[in-house]
């Protein structure tokens, strides 16, 4: 549909406060035609979930710089679950250890973008879990 | 008969509506029963307009009036509005960063909308989605935007109360009386009263309110100049009274309270007419030949510009 953007849920669950890199990819995001609905650090799961909702978010991404990710994010999905908004996809981008990918893609994340990942790499999962075309260059 | 999505977003279903605001958003013409069908039944919420510069705490301000509201009871919806990257067309929407605590409450319905740089777009899209908040029966709307240009301005009509906000800091007050935003406020803000000099702001924008409302008649209203610190609590409860009695004073003055729905109803008519010809003529996919064909004529200039106009609305 003509008018269609691709919106993007950021987000840091729990204790985590190294915002740095979330907000670096919400500003490169923006520059590639992404809405980026920007929630910063310290979320709930629950709290997270009504806003993915309100907000009618394509796809979320969370960031983590902390060793606790598997724990959070294995609570988001089961929330997610329950609230019925699991077909919205999750990607997870910061201080990912590539052992636990297996684990993490089993849990149902979609996207993982750990360290050394390409904006490139993650416009062409944004616009493949969407469907939506990025029409900024 | 009614409609399906209407009678959806009249159970409350966040996700139905949710997803229809986006519609809206895109412009989906195919919503627009939904939409008839919401209207009819509108108009009965308070909305609450919060404009002004970036950074001046209007995010802020919605979040500790929501904690008021709520502690009363009241169940408030919130849309807030960003601006879109003119370059990307993308936007970093962070106005609910501020407004976080709130994410738990099923009393409380936060949507972030960006400006898409469109045309009296932004009103329009704004205005519906104003109608479906409104549908569904909240006690309050309160609406952010940035008070950067016409477009934002024009969000503002749809509500029954606007606010400005500005801070002490210096030129925000000159700013605003020079953008035409004096006519539009019914309540001048003065945040971040724990920096800086805000008695001499509250002032200076006494001043200009009274010079422009002692012509107005005795029944008119003055805008008052509440002083809130929004990240210390400060000054809310001050500001939600002044916010309750510019609403009381318009509906002890039915006839000012019938000019602005008056004018709100112009306003929104008037973006769709001027939306209906700017899709007709200069979308670059309906762009005719017989648009092209006149506009030959005007660069010949075998025929003006307005000559050009009055003839093609005449075909
Ligand atoms: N000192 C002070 N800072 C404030 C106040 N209100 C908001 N801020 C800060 O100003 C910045 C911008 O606030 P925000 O609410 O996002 O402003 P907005 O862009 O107008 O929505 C944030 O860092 C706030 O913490 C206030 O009353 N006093
Ligand atoms: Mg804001």
């Amino acid at each position: 549909m003509i008018g269609e953007k691709i919106r993007c849920l950021l987000a840091m669950l729990g204790t985590d406060v190294h915002s740095k890199g979330i907000r670096t990819l919400a500003q490169l995001l923006r520059d590639r035609g992404v809405e980026v609905i920007y929630l910063g650090e310290h979320n709930t799961a629950d709290g997270l979930i009504n806003a993915l909702i309100a907000e009618d978010a394509d796809v979320v991404g969370l960031s983590y710089s902390t060793a606790t990710y598997l724990h959070y994010t294995r609570d988001l999905l089961v929330k997610m679950k329950a609230a019925g908004v699991d077909d919205v996809p999750v990607m997870l981008g910061g201080l990912i250890h590539a052992d636990d990918e297996p684990e993490l893609r089993e849990m149902g994340v979609k996207g993982i973008f750990g360290p050394g990942s390409s904006m490139t790499q993650i416009v062409a999962f944004l616009q493949d879990v969407t469907g939506k075309t990025l029409t900024a260059p | 008969m009614s409609d399906a999505i209407a009678d959806a977003v009249r159970r409350g279903e966040l996700r139905s509506v949710a997803r229809l605001i986006t519609r809206i958003e895109a412009g989906d013409p195919t919503i627009a029963a939904t939409l008839r069908d919401l209207h009819a039944a509108a108009g009965n919420t308070p909305i609450i307009g919060i404009t002004g510069p970036p950074g001046a705490g209007k995010s802020t301000l919605v979040d500790q009036m929501l904690a008021r509201y709520r502690a009363n009871g009241e169940r408030v919806a919130v849309l807030a509005v960003d601006p879109s990257s003119p370059f990307s067309g993308g936007a970093i929407l962070g106005d609910r960063v501020r407004m976080n605590r709130h994410n738990t409450d099923r009393g409380v319905f936060i949507r972030s909308m960006a400006a898409r740089g469109r045309l009296g777009g932004l009103a329009q899209a704004a205005a519906d989605a104003l109608v479906v908040l409104d549908a569904m029966g909240w006690d309050r709307i309160l609406v952010e935007t940035v008070g950067v240009g016409q477009n934002e301005i024009d969000v503002l009509r749809h509500a029954d109360t606007v606010l400005i906000v500005q801070t002490p800091a210096g030129g925000d007050t000159v700013q605003a009386v020079k953008a035409g935003i004096l006519e539009v406020g019914d309540l001048f803000v003065v945040n971040k009263a724990d920096t800086g000099s805000a008695d001499r702001t509250v002032s200076a924008l006494r001043e200009a309110i009274e010079f422009r409302t002692h012509a107005l008649g005795a029944d008119a209203w003055h805008p008052p100049v509440p002083k809130t610190a929004a990240t210390d609590n400060q000054g809310i409860a001050e500001l939600l009274t002044a916010i309750d009695a510019h609403r009381r004073h318009l509906q002890d003055h039915p006839e000012q309270l019938a000019l602005r729905r008056r004018a709100q109803a112009r306003a929104r008519v008037t973006e769709h007419l001027a939306e209906i010809l700017r899709s007709r003529y200069l979308q670059p996919t309906n762009r005719s030949e017989r648009f092209e064909a006149i506009i030959d004529e005007v660069v010949a200039r075998r025929c003006d510009p307005s000559s050009a106009a009055a003839r093609l609305l005449h075909d």
